[in-house]
């Protein structure tokens, strides 16, 4: 199970963003930029969360909260029952992250660069094996396993990638936008892997812009706008108070919505 | 941290590019460089040594010797125009219009001038801009030959005998007593090259390397993975740094294997015996001694250079922070190099100089112990503290996502 409470992070703005003051936008005050204000969700066992907003809205910021990467500046993420906000290196062995800027080496092959990371999340030997080559067989990665990186395709990185995101068996995955600029069937493998993580009971995070893939996979919704959650619930939840059986349309109306008030 | 270590020696030796620049470039590169350098300057002077110049005297009259001498010396040829001159202007203008290479003005005869107790005062008017030149040696060697067989005339005529002639002339002569032995001498040259040799191969095997583990990590998007692994930001930052050690000594390592053999095939061939002289008492303590010397350099330089790259946004931002800093590793050296420069309690605290200074002395068989344990002590901090702020930058997101 991940909580996450009344999460902030702002960034200090730069002199150039100082100085055009022509495009003013209402989260830059203070001499800061506040992406995220105030954002909270929880997903429990065997639950996928889909994570919604425009572009801009502090999804990403808010995943890379999760992932440790950044430290909020208020709020608390807690897995189980670790505050990893306070513990980021609990956080990090407990948390599978994988997003589009998050690369592979080039140099090394699909199979080094899972087993690399598997290294450092502190397996090895006989128990590193096992575990890599149930993920290959899964992911169907036998055939390219000992090309480089740098000559895989798009599908095949994405599948090293999702092999190297959860190589140490985590509590929690999160994914920020796994599907974007996938063909159909690396999507499919991507959907599919989701499901499996969902049949083990792992709670699964995921930031999209396909509300079909929402559809397919999602039991909560959490919709970030301009910083601030304005939605967390189950699927039925949100097409009633969007006000629509049609996602998109749901979605929309929430937005506008929220901006009415 | 291994871990951390391996993968990156791993990557580090699939990458063609850096492999290039670390092992291909000082291995063969230098030397066909060196050797270019030294063929053209060899022909150089050789053009310039059999070059024939073509000449013109003012006043043949007054020194038919001399005329006599220079007219069947093997490097001069008479100038065979219609055209006459008769000053140094036009002696000159004759010189810059390409009509003779040399003229030569005598303006009275030496022999009258010497009765009257009087210098008979020559010029050679020539183009002296050429580094390698041999036209005035030439003809101050018949003129200084010519002159003193006057003087020795007129001295006999004085009636002083030939045999006392040399005393009179210069009664009393001083010479050099040298207490430096020749390895003291050459080390004192031989010593302040090797520095300048070394130390920017030091850089330079380490900032390639580390420009790809620092910047080039970011600009891929691995950094982001690595850092949510639960391995600490102290041991990716000391991974990556020993990463970038080993390569630097490395190519250290290899250029001068290299340059021994390069040498070692060209003394087959010419022989050395300057160089050979002062590397035979080189002992093989004294080279463990430079090899540790640049330890402390190449760890100073490593942390430098992956502090560097760790704050760089992209490959680019951090090769245009290389170039500056390539330059200020020449400056401690040049400092070494400036004249009575010696390794003392203050100099031993001047990271790059201390070292410099201190492989000369190893060279010249002078050094100090105590100085070489401070310049451990100093560059250790020096690595230490910046090898922290590594590790600080590692922490600091404003770095990361810049």
């Amino acid at each position: 199970m991940i909580a996450v409470d009344k999460l902030a992070k702002r960034f200090k703005l730069t002199k150039e963003h100082k100085k055009n003051k022509e495009r003013h936008d209402s989260r830059e005050y203070d001499g800061y930029f506040h992406s995220v204000k105030n954002v909270s969700f929880t997903c429990n066992h065997g639950e996928v969360l889909g994570l919604l907003g425009p572009n801009g809205a502090g999804k990403t910021t808010t995943l890379r909260m999760l992932s440790t990467a950044l430290k909020p500046d208020h709020g608390s993420i807690l897995i189980e029952d670790d505050n990893i906000v306070k513990q980021p290196l609990l956080g990090r062995k407990a948390i599978g992250f994988l997003s589009g800027s998050t690369g592979l080496y080039g140099r090394l092959t699909a199979k080094e660069n899972v087993e690399y990371f598997g290294k450092l999340h502190g397996l090895k030997g006989h128990a590193l094996k096992a575990k890599c080559d149930e993920l290959f067989s899964m992911l169907d990665m036998t055939t390219f396993l000992d090309k480089r990186a740098e000559h895989l395709s798009t599908g095949m990185k994405q599948k090293t990638n999702i092999a190297r995101a959860v190589v140490h068996n985590p509590k929690v995955v999160i994914l920020d936008e796994p599907t974007t600029g996938l063909d159909i069937m690396t999507t499919q493998t991507v959907i599919s892997f989701i499901r499996s993580l969902k049949a083990q009971g792992i709670p699964v995070i995921f930031s999209t812009h396909h509300l079909d893939e929402v559809a397919l996979l999602c039991d909560k919704i959490a919709v970030i706008d301009q910083g601030l959650s304005c939605f967390d619930g189950t699927v039925t939840d949100f097409m009633k108070q969007g006000g629509s059986t049609e996602l998109n349309q749901a979605f929309l109306n929430l937005l506008s919505g929220n901006k009415h008030v | 941290m291994f871990e951390v270590f391996k993968k990156e020696i791993i990557e580090l030796l699939r990458d063609r590019k850096t492999l290039f620049f670390i092992i291909a470039l000082p291995m063969l590169i230098f030397p066909i460089i060196l050797g270019f350098v030294a063929f053209l300057t060899s022909q150089a002077s050789l053009k310039a040594e059999q070059q024939v110049h073509t000449y013109y005297i003012v006043n043949t009259q007054f020194s038919t010797v001399f005329s006599e001498e220079i007219f069947y010396h093997k490097s001069f040829k008479k100038y065979a125009g219609q055209k006459q001159f008769d000053s140094v202007e036009q002696l000159s203008e004759a010189v810059k219009e390409g009509i003779i290479d040399v003229g030569i003005f005598i303006p009275n005869d030496p022999k009258i001038a010497i009765q009257a107790g009087k210098q008979s005062q020559w010029q050679i008017v020539f183009n002296d801009a050429k580094a390698i030149n041999f036209i005035f040696n030439r003809v101050r060697s018949v003129a200084s030959k010519l002159s003193n067989e006057l003087r020795t005339r007129a001295l006999k005529d004085l009636g002083v005998d030939i045999r006392h002639q040399p005393a009179l002339l210069t009664p009393i002569t001083i010479s050099k007593v040298d207490t430096a032995d020749k390895r003291e001498n050459y080390g004192e040259k031989l010593g302040a090259l090797i520095p300048y040799l070394l130390l920017p191969l030091v850089l330079m095997g380490a900032s390639y390397p580390a420009i790809d583990l620092g910047a080039g990590e970011k600009e891929r998007g691995t950094l982001e993975t690595l850092l949510l692994t639960p391995v600490t930001r102290s041991e990716l930052v000391l991974g990556k740094f020993f990463t970038v050690l080993a390569s630097s000594i490395a190519c250290t390592l290899i250029t001068v294997a290299s340059l021994a053999i390069w040498v070692s095939v060209a003394s087959s061939f010419v022989s050395l015996e300057a160089v050979k002289t002062a590397f035979n008492s080189v002992t093989a303590w004294d080279f463990i001694l430079i090899f540790s010397l640049l330890l402390p350099v190449a760890a100073m330089l490593s942390s430098l250079v992956l502090a560097i790259s760790i704050y760089a946004r992209t490959f680019k931002e951090a090769q245009n922070y290389m170039g500056p800093l390539s330059m200020a590793v020449f400056v401690p050296i040049a400092v070494s190099l400036l004249p009575n420069m010696e390794l003392d309690n203050v100099t031993a605290l001047i990271p790059i100089t201390n070292v410099a200074l201190a492989i000369k002395e190893v060279v010249k068989g002078t050094v100090d112990q105590g100085a070489i344990a401070l310049i451990f002590i100093a560059s250790a901090a020096l690595a230490s503290l910046l090898l922290l702020s590594c590790v600080r930058w590692f922490k600091k997101e404003s770095v990361l996502f810049r």
